[in-house]
């Protein structure tokens, strides 16, 4: 069985002795980069300066939450706004692995600004073993680039340290647990870093941003409401995705034509396979329900993904 | 106490090389992830595992590597998984080739013979799959399982202590995954 004790301290003495100064770190206030951030802050304490970067592809209230739990964990952070060079750099973009790719490097870029102001030689991230697996190299076929694997670009200003390189999510979320993490925290479902970007089926312009944003934070209470009253078990992962296409619909005895979304959510124990989940039609109903009315100047219709990784991943770029 | 059997995973670039030398850590067993360049005589370990891979068995078998000289000079048994058995089967004088209809995730398997593998499991269970082709006959080897799309879902050598899947034991969604390397495990020990 995995040894979480052990693990944090043998991580947390090669940590002391690897980073030496300061270290900037990426945070997004998932349990991977939360769980990482503890562990250093451990090892090297006020050296250690937490950047959490807004890319304008967050999810509702994402950025404000988070900020604050970061802060109450005794955790050193700094917000950049980075919404506006986001969304510049992924104009007219509809490749899944370009758009990837320019997160990434986006990503790097901002923290190597900020890694020149503080005079930080290490850069820390909460990679974990599925991102690098799925990034392919060597005889590996590469499924997806994840944004701080495969999607890093090729000169890079610091050196790079990553904790949790060899666990899966399911580990993790157990370090996070023996760290003293919240449950709400170590519990949390995965969250890609490049967000509703890649939720975003073709350009991911601010407009289909706001729609898959609001069509997530539906998904996501429903669910969410229906696993507290006990009508289904919380899935590992859930979540809507805005598809490029249109569909016909009737509002009010008039023609509509606007998008459909897909409701996504599956069962996992770290993401490396994954079932759907045998959602009830109830709970179904709600999220088409909320979601075509809320949204109803862009959303025509809500279908639900009954695909198992493989031969689907779980998200959809 | 006696020392942990020493089972190495040969990787052949899959997906789930790295879930193989989990489950393995977490049924007791010591392991570690080598490349399948590693030359024969540098594994010191009671027995392999021979992962899966993208490369397609027919045309890319290069990208297997050592893996034949393991087949043929490694002293340990050797548990196959996805193109691990199907390299197995080729190497003995079978045939593989691509899959009328290949399987992606969900498929149920119909256990044949129960062997070492199967030991104490169910006639019939879910399995992770993920595969573009497989084993259309295997000479010198005993089927062990088959699904309704794949008559080949495990086999066993008839004289040498090889095993091979289609299917993917380490992989979580498999039912009954963590037994049946247990049970490989468990041959090693008694090896």
């Amino acid at each position: 069985m995995f040894n979480a004790a052990k693990f944090i301290d043998e991580t947390v003495t090669q940590l002391s002795e690897r980073i030496k100064g300061v270290a900037i770190m990426g945070v997004s206030g998932g349990v991977d980069s939360t769980t990482a951030a503890i562990l250093v802050n451990r090892a090297i304490g006020p050296n250690l300066r937490c950047v959490l970067v807004d890319t304008g592809y967050m999810r509702k209230n994402e950025v404000e939450n988070n900020e604050r739990m970061l802060k109450k964990l005794g955790l050193n952070i700094t917000v950049v706004d980075a919404t506006e060079r986001f969304y510049d750099k992924l104009k007219g973009i509809v490749d899944p692995e370009q758009k990837r790719k320019i997160i990434g490097e986006l990503f790097i870029r901002v923290f190597e600004e900020v890694a020149r102001k503080e005079n930080a030689k290490f850069f820390v991230q909460g990679t974990i073993a599925p991102d690098w697996i799925e990034s392919g190299g060597g005889l590996r076929d590469r499924i997806k680039s994840h944004h701080n694997v495969g999607g890093l670009p090729g000169k890079i200003e610091f050196e790079i340290v990553e904790p949790l390189r060899d666990l899966y999510k399911d580990e993790v979320r157990i370090v996070g647990k023996e760290l003293g993490l919240p449950e709400e925290l170590y519990g949390r479902q995965p969250f890609p870093g490049p967000g509703l970007a890649v939720r975003i089926l073709g350009e991911a312009d601010p407009v289909s941003v706001k729609i898959v944003r609001e069509a997530c934070a539906i998904a996501e209470e429903e669910i969410e409401r229906a696993s507290a009253n006990g009508e289904m078990s919380r899935p590992w992962q859930y979540f809507a995705v805005l598809l490029p296409c249109k569909t016909v619909g009737v509002h009010g005895d008039v023609r509509f034509y606007g998008n459909i979304i897909a409701v996504r959510s599956v069962e996992s124990l770290d993401g490396m396979s994954a079932a759907y989940s045998k959602i009830p039609q109830a709970v179904l109903e709600r999220i088409s329900v909320r979601i075509t009315n809320t949204l109803k100047d862009s959303v025509s219709r809500v279908v639900y993904d009954v695909t198992n990784k493989p031969p689907g991943t779980i998200e959809y770029e | 106490m006696s020392e942990p059997t020493r089972i190495y995973v040969v990787d052949n670039g899959g997906q789930w090389t790295h879930r193989i030398w989990r489950v393995l850590r977490e049924i007791g067993c010591d392991s570690k992830i080598i490349a399948n360049t590693t030359p024969v005589e540098e594994i010191e370990a009671n027995a392999l595992v021979l992962s899966g891979g993208a490369p397609r068995i027919t045309w890319e078998s290069p990208k297997l590597g050592k893996c034949t000289d393991y087949l043929q000079q490694f002293a340990g048994p050797i548990l196959g998984i996805c193109v691990g058995l199907q390299l197995m089967a080729l190497h003995c004088g079978g045939k593989v080739g691509p899959s009328d209809i290949p399987e992606y995730g969900l498929a149920k398997i119909r256990i044949i013979e129960e062997d070492d593998l199967f030991k104490g499991l169910p006639k019939e269970f879910h399995v992770w799959e993920s595969h573009n082709d497989e084993v259309k006959s295997a000479n010198g080897f005993t089927v062990l399982a088959m699904s309704d799309n794949c008559s080949v879902q495990a086999a066993k050598h008839l004289e040498k202590q090889y095993y091979g899947v289609q299917f993917h034991p380490e992989v979580n969604n498999t039912e009954h995954g963590e037994e049946i390397l247990r049970n490989f495990a468990a041959v090693v020990k008694h090896h």
